[in-house]
Formats: C-alpha cells, sequence, structure tokens
C-alpha cells in the first residue's frame, strides 16, 4: 500500500465518516485516495476554519469529523481551535502537511516549516509526526481515537514522501 | 423593521424536535437558554464564522434532521466564503438565517464596514439555491416553511432593528452545559 492508502485504511478503520480539506500539493494528493473511500464523504472548503467547523458539527452529530490542511491553513485557525474545539471539548482529528522543513523541496514554504511545531506547542495541541518506518494506519487510527478519549484535538504531521 | 425578540420567537415556534438549532455568539444565543427551544440547540458563545460550517457539518452527517444556523452579518462578512462552501456540498437540509442589523451587538453595537452588502444577492451569486428575505414576523412566518421544504440550501435574510437600549440576557450556560445537553 503506498502511504495515502495507509492513511486512508487508517480514517476507515477509526469510522471517520467526513474528512473536510483545502488542498495543498501534498493533501491534495491525498484526498484523492479520500475521495475513493466508500465511507467517507469529503468535503471541500474555501479556508481552514471552515473545515475545523465541519469536522466538529460532524462529531457533534454522532459521526466522526477529521480536517485534511496544509500548515498554513493550520496556523489561520487559533481563533476556531481556542473558541470551539477547545472551549466546547470536541473530537477534532487533523492531518497536516508539514511544508517547509528539510524534507521540502520548496524555498518558499521554509518560513512556515520553521514555526509550525513551536506553534503546536505554544497552543498545547497534542501532535505527532508521521513514521513512514512503520504503517500510517494505526498512527492514523491511534490520532482519531485519542480525539475521541480526550475530547479535544490531536495532529498528524505528514510530509509529501509519507503519501508514496 | 422589527426588533430581535418577536422574530426569534416566531422562528421558536415554527421548530419541532425534527430539526437542530446552531447559533451564533451573540444575542440569539444569550437569548435562548430563556426560551423553550423544541430541538437539540448548539449556541456558541465565541468563534466568529463557526456556525453555518458547525451545522453544515451536522447536516453532512445527518440528513434525517434539518439543521438551521443563525448567523449574524458580522459574522458572514468575516467569512462569506462558507456560502460557496456550502452551495457545493448542497445538503437540502441546512437552512441559515441571517441576521442583518449592521452591528457587532454582542461587543457593544458598533457598526459594521459601512457599506450596505446586498446579502441575498451574494448568496444567490455563491450559489445558494434557496434564498429569501424577511423583514417582520409575518413575512419569516412565511418564508421559513418554504425554506425548509426547498430541497436545496436556504438562506433567509432577516432585517433586523438595532436598539441599543435592547436589554439582552447574559450567557446563562456554560460551554460545557451546552455540550453535554447537545443530544440527538
Amino acid at each position: 500500500m503506498t502511504g495515502a492508502q495507509q492513511i486512508v485504511a487508517g480514517l476507515e478503520a477509526a469510522r471517520v465518516s467526513i474528512a473536510a480539506s483545502v488542498p495543498d500539493t501534498w493533501i491534495g494528493y491525498l484526498m484523492e485516495t479520500v475521495r475513493r473511500s466508500p465511507g467517507i464523504r469529503a468535503v471541500d472548503v474555501a479556508r481552514e476554519e471552515e473545515a475545523v467547523a465541519v469536522a466538529c458539527g460532524a462529531n457533534l452529530a454522532g459521526g466522526r469529523g477529521a480536517v485534511l490542511i496544509q500548515n498554513a491553513g493550520l496556523l489561520n485557525c487559533g481563533g476556531v481551535l481556542a473558541g470551539l474545539v477547545e472551549l466546547y471539548r470536541i473530537p477534532c482529528f487533523f492531518i497536516v502537511s508539514l511544508r517547509g522543513d528539510h524534507r521540502d523541496p520548496v524555498y518558499y514554504h521554509a518560513p512556515k516549516g520553521r514555526v509550525t511545531e513551536a506553534t503546536l506547542r505554544a497552543w498545547r495541541l497534542p501532535y505527532a509526526r508521521a513514521d513512514r518506518g512503520s504503517d500510517l494506519a494505526p498512527q492514523v487510527a491511534r490520532g482519531v481515537e485519542f480525539c475521541v478519549e480526550a475530547r479535544g484535538p490531536f495532529v498528524l504531521l505528514i510530509s509529501g514522501e509519507d503519501l508514496a | 423593521m422589527t426588533t430581535r425578540k418577536p422574530l426569534l420567537d416566531a422562528l421558536i415556534s415554527m421548530l419541532t424536535a425534527q430539526d437542530v438549532l446552531v447559533s451564533c455568539l451573540g444575542a440569539n444565543a444569550r437569548y435562548l437558554p430563556h426560551m423553550r427551544v423544541p430541538c437539540p440547540t448548539f449556541a456558541l458563545c465565541d468563534s466568529m464564522g463557526a456556525a453555518v460550517p458547525l451545522a453544515l457539518g451536522m447536516a453532512l452527517q445527518r440528513p434525517d434532521r434539518h439543521v438551521v444556523a443563525l448567523e449574524g452579518d458580522g459574522s458572514l462578512l468575516m467569512s462569506p466564503n462558507v456560502l460557496a462552501t456550502v452551495a457545493a456540498a448542497a445538503p437540502p437540509n441546512l437552512t441559515t438565517l441571517l441576521w442583518v442589523n449592521g452591528r457587532y451587538e454582542s461587543s457593544g453595537g458598533q457598526a459594521l464596514p459601512a457599506v450596505a452588502v446586498d446579502w441575498g444577492a451574494l448568496a444567490r451569486a455563491a450559489g445558494i439555491g434557496h434564498v429569501a428575505a424577511a423583514r417582520d414576523v409575518a413575512g419569516l412566518r412565511e418564508a421559513f416553511p418554504r425554506a425548509r421544504a426547498a430541497g436545496a440550501p436556504a438562506l433567509i435574510v432577516v432585517e433586523i432593528a438595532f436598539d441599543p437600549a435592547e436589554s439582552i440576557p447574559p450567557y446563562s450556560e456554560r460551554p460545557d452545559e451546552i455540550r453535554a445537553r447537545f443530544r440527538f
């Protein structure tokens, strides 16, 4: 299986029903696989804050929502994370493309790469980097279950090479 | 133009146990705990702009329920992109009431940017399938059943008078209480 297929298998295993997304190159590639899943509804949104709210709505209505966005979009989400996810303690699982670290060949992503993990720590967001050395499916499923159990967010950071 | 409360009373009287109500922050959210709302209700006290996409997630997850979102013009001006998102997802079970008074009422009544946004035209241009307007209780009583039966995402522009002397109750429910009670 490709990494993208493993990620989607993890979402399916965790019974994610709605995947709300704003694409970048990597997330867009991943969403092509998400869209082939019979159990997951892909919801294309225009801004990342919407994706968070859509996923929270799915969770509040008895389903399981996930947010698939770039780190630039995650950096947009401080307000909705504080005022919706954290304030109301709603499970919200994120898959975020970590643009701008040493694995990313595109120079203009570098400033985002420098601040992403520092921002996650400052915002007290639990997170992990995907480990392509092992199956990604259980890493994804554990992240979703953590959100449900902890009633809050979890962010799984992925790189483009994780999807191959 | 009518003030908010009679219109909110009229809306609540038209809801059933099969509906789901999502409210933006501010006056509507502050009134709702004091009203007999017949359906599950989720009221925001922060997070401007989240009411409609939150309702969208619920509507997509539960197509057997009709979800009604209350949003303010200040909040929608902050995130009008959600109109296109709703149009693209095309849930037939989502009706948004847009409360228009040109004010950031919950923060003291400051004016929105000084331009008369044509909200109906904006919604139609973004692809919202059913757009209507209501300026009084009679108009809302006519518009809401039609919107709910439209079979497409619906938006009703509700123009209300801003009354700086209106006695809006303070928030009386905490988020954990709202979250715990919201079950359907």
